[in-house]
């Protein structure tokens, strides 16, 4: 066994963290305090490097300001204890609910912008908060700092009469950051947690999971800033003077630094390398000289040097299920989907859909609808216009005009997520899912609109999470077993043949229970063995009364499966009816086939 | 009212310097969907080095050229170093935070080589004390000579974009860089010369924004950047006009709140208005909306 590796094995090992911590907090009574306040400045940076790593790391979002939280959470939390006398604890709670706002309000625009906006975005947010602070006075001291903060360091801070000593207040921010670090675990593992992954991989894949792109971005932000807010109370009690040299650009990249050397992603890393960094520059003198060159180039090579960080060299990876805490109760495959009424009518409704795009007809006038519980055959060449109905139908794309309706509700121009809640659910024509993630917690990831429990329950592991994430873990091992998945279970999809990739993003959306199924050439690329299973998936979802709409090429595979079939040529629709009727018809023959010339008829 | 004629002035002479700046991160933007992090590093190097080359007796011609080389240099360089490379990383992450990386190394070398303190910049065009009296209101020649050097760069620009086969080239790879290959052109040569032209106008900027502010210290690119930044989103990322609209507003917002209350209130609400028009209409004014390919 690689020896880096079981380094990384010896310090995730919840035995280790725990002796390691108990000694800490023991020892904290025999050293001086100069070293136990440098031991409470490790946790602050711990904390700091978690709560950027939740949002940069997790869900992607890029922040380059995060001393910006850091500097509002510590003026508040400051004040609220020097001038309100907020007794400490509540403080920094205070402070944490103030913090994830100002997340929140920063993330307003995420919905609607790429990344890269967002990072411009917070690297302004981290100088305009600096510069406020040095403005602002009256509130902050300015440039002079504010002083008389109450502080252990000081022996100025007490609650309830009782003097917190450094000793204790390391104790106390030692026992946070636990609690802190098994809650952000939990929440990581839940279905929060790879929603907020997938957005990171693939916002549209996600929307088609029923995530929301804004709302998800909105709450990562929300909760980074919290975290970084419960840090910057513990931090400004813990110096007992505030100065806003402490919030430079320079400080948010020194976060970012240690966030992605030790390693993004991964909770463990994050510990490891806010270790290293604040230990280093106490050590290196070289490394304060040239602080900005050093991080600088971090900063270039890291991605191309260590991808993943410390973490990645120890191999401690975080997993997206709680698959290794629960055991799961494998059910029926015909209990996975519920059993839908086929009575009622048409499930959807498409009337005269036009789509535009910039001088491009891709459908004209289509209007079509299926029943619960049947499968329409979409046909026609390369570029008739089969894929752009789904994406119509999924909410993908607005149409220019006409509507699509599900069970009597208008949801053309819907966005893809809500669309999604409603069970209408797809899967694309190259495999969307998310690759570094095992095909179990791709699959786990298609039940994301069906779970109950909210963040608060999933990072505590409620009996109630536990129980609705064992019974999701239950039904994705019966699906495996039916689309001959469960070999592959525990292996990352991105490293698997294309057929499994494939079947697995169609079981990933039969696992969201869904009403309408629409399918972009699912058999596209499918060994023999691989399609009979794709086809048994298929009907399993018709017998339940699910809609199914499916693209496919090939003929003998439709010709067992579809109901009706329909032919589309150039955004229009040239027949419908049986598979049968289909071959004979001129119009769609000439469709794939081009023209018959005349003279040799 | 005299007082608001020269915010007014000195607003247009800075804004026009946001707009060459934006311009320059719409160029690399066009042809590779990137832009430069560092960019207000490039902005310090040029204009630092300009400074200390005068200051040491070199020619003032010169210097600036030498400045001006350097900083097409550095964009050749990031492009290759720490853009290129990590464009496989997924989505903007290895770039932003690489390009963002060499901006803060170059800050740092800066900082190493002439010290972190201001350095006086000397005057390359006309006197500090030359001024005329434009409605009532006595100019710095100095904000005018900034303006129209500013404005005309990115006229010209334009129309060189718009006019000249290299326009051609980097419109085609704008649109799509596959076809645009397959056409015959050369993408890679357009890429590097678009990453060289955005180092040249911001080492321009860097220059002429240095000679109206009279000093630079290693620090100073970062809020340049960022409200060039702003003019760009708010003009419509992509849109030159658009950019030059928007820049000579921002400035002269700016210079107004800057003079009649704070700079950091003036931040401010640069920064609000940024959160604004992401969140209501990421396109800007002038900007295309951005269609999601399935």
């Amino acid at each position: 066994m690689n020896p880096l590796h079981l380094i990384g094995r010896v310090i995730s090992n919840p035995w280790f963290v725990g002796v390691l911590c108990t000694v800490a907090a023991v020892a904290a009574g025999f050293v001086n305090q100069g070293t136990v306040q440098m031991w409470c400045f490790l946790i602050v940076n711990i904390m700091l490097a978690q709560s950027i790593n939740l949002l940069t790391g997790i869900a992607g979002q890029i922040s380059l300001g995060h001393a910006g939280f850091l500097a509002i959470g510590s003026y508040v939390a400051a004040v609220l204890l020097k001038d309100y006398g907020v007794p400490f604890p509540v403080a920094i709670l205070i402070t944490m609910v103030v913090s994830a706002m100002v997340g929140y309000v920063l993330a307003i625009p995420s919905g609607r912008v790429r990344e890269f906006y967002l990072a411009m975005m917070s690297l302004a947010f981290g100088l305009i908060v600096y510069e406020l602070v040095r403005e602002w006075r009256d509130l902050t001291g300015g440039v002079m700092g504010m002083r008389g903060i109450p502080s252990p360091n000081l022996n100025t801070l007490e609650i309830f009469g009782w003097q917190v000593s450094m000793e204790w207040y390391f104790r106390i921010m030692l026992i946070s950051l636990l609690v802190l670090m098994m809650m952000l675990r939990n929440f990581v593992k839940s279905h929060f947690g790879r929603a907020f992954y997938a957005i990171h991989v693939s916002e549209v894949a996600a929307g088609s999971l029923g995530i929301s792109q804004g709302g998800t971005k909105r709450f990562a932000y929300a909760l980074s800033g919290g975290i970084a807010g419960i840090a910057a109370g513990f931090y400004a009690y813990m110096v007992g003077y505030l100065t806003p040299e402490s919030f430079t650009l320079m400080r948010s990249v020194e976060i970012l630094v240690m966030s992605i050397v030790g390693g993004l992603g991964s909770l463990m890393g994050q510990v490891l390398g806010a270790a290293l960094f604040t230990y280093l520059p106490q050590q290196l003198q070289a490394f304060n000289d040239y602080q900005f060159i050093v991080y600088g180039l971090i900063l270039v090579f890291s991605f191309i040097l260590l991808p993943r960080g410390i973490a990645g060299l120890l191999g401690t990876h975080t997993r997206y299920s709680k698959h290794d805490q629960l055991t799961a109760n494998i059910p029926d495959v015909n209990a996975v989907l519920s059993r839908r009424d086929t009575g009622s009518g048409a499930l959807v409704d498409v009337q005269g859909v036009v789509m535009e795009f910039t001088g491009l007809r891709a459908l004209d006038d289509v209007s079509l609808k299926v029943l619960p519980g049947t499968i329409t055959g979409l046909v026609g060449p390369n570029g008739s216009g089969k894929s752009t109905l789904i994406n119509v139908i999924s909410g993908i794309y607005k149409p220019t005009a006409g509507t699509v309706r599900f069970k009597g509700q208008a949801i053309n121009g819907w966005p893809a997520h809500k669309v999604a809640c409603l069970g209408i659910t797809r899967t694309f024509q190259d495999p969307r899912n998310v690759p570094s993630f095992t095909v179990r917690e791709n699959i786990l990831m298609g039940a994301h609109r069906l779970y109950k429990h909210g963040a608060f329950a999933a990072s505590i592991n409620s009996p109630a999470a536990s129980r609705e994430e064992g019974q999701f873990l239950g039904r994705v091992d019966a699906l495996m077993k039916e689309a001959d998945l469960i070999r592959h279970a525990d292996e990352a999809v991105g490293n698997l043949p294309y057929g499994i990739q494939r079947l697995a993003e169609v079981a990933r959306a039969l696992a969201s229970d869904p009403e309408l199924l629409l399918l972009d050439e699912p058999a596209a690329g499918l060994s023999e063995s691989e399609s009979e299973r794709l086809g048994a998936l298929i009907r399993l979802a018709r017998d339940h009364g699910v809609g199914v709409i499916l693209i496919d090429h090939h003929m003998d595979f439709l010709e067992e499966l579809v109901d009706e079939v329909v032919a589309f040529d150039a955004g229009r629709e040239i027949y419908r009816g049986d598979m049968e009727g289909m071959r004979a018809d001129r119009a769609v023959v000439e469709a794939y086939l081009g023209k018959e010339e005349e003279s040799h008829a | 009212m005299d007082f608001f004629l020269q915010m007014i002035f000195s607003g247009l002479s800075v804004g026009a310097v946001y707009a060459l700046i934006a311009l320059g991160l719409n160029l690399t933007f066009w042809t590779t969907r990137v832009l430069n992090f560092g960019q207000g590093s490039v902005l310090m190097i040029a204009a630092m080095l300009t400074a200390v080359m005068i200051g040491s007796g070199l020619n003032m011609l010169l210097a600036i050229l030498i400045s001006l080389a350097v900083a097409g240099a550095v964009l050749i360089i990031s492009e290759i170093v720490a853009i290129r490379p990590l464009l496989k990383v997924s989505g903007s992450m290895g770039w932003v935070v690489s390009t963002l990386g060499l901006g803060i190394f170059l800050q740092g070398v800066a900082s190493l080589a002439f010290g972190t303190q201001a350095v006086a910049f000397p005057d390359v065009l006309f006197s500090s004390s030359a001024s005329v009296q434009l409605f009532g209101a006595w100019v710095s020649m100095q904000y005018i000579a900034v303006f129209m050097i500013s404005v005309l760069i990115v006229g010209l620009m334009e129309l060189f974009l718009r006019y000249s086969t290299w326009g051609y080239g980097v419109r085609a790879v704008a649109h799509d860089p596959d076809l645009a290959s397959l056409m015959g052109i050369p993408v890679r040569k357009v890429v590097l010369y678009s990453f060289m032209f955005s180092g040249l106008l911001a080492g321009v900027a860097g220059i002429l924004v240095s000679q109206i502010s009279g000093t630079v210290d290693p620090g100073f690119g970062l809020h340049l950047l960022i409200l060039a930044f702003i003019a760009a989103v708010v003009g419509g990322m992509g849109s030159a006009t658009g950019a030059l609209i928007a820049g000579l507003a921002l400035g002269v917002l700016e210079k107004l709140i800057a003079g009649y209350y704070s700079p950091a209130a003036a931040h401010m609400v640069a920064f609000v208005l940024l959160v604004a028009v992401l969140a209501i209409r990421p396109q800007g004014l002038l900007g295309k909306k951005e269609m999601v390919k399935v």
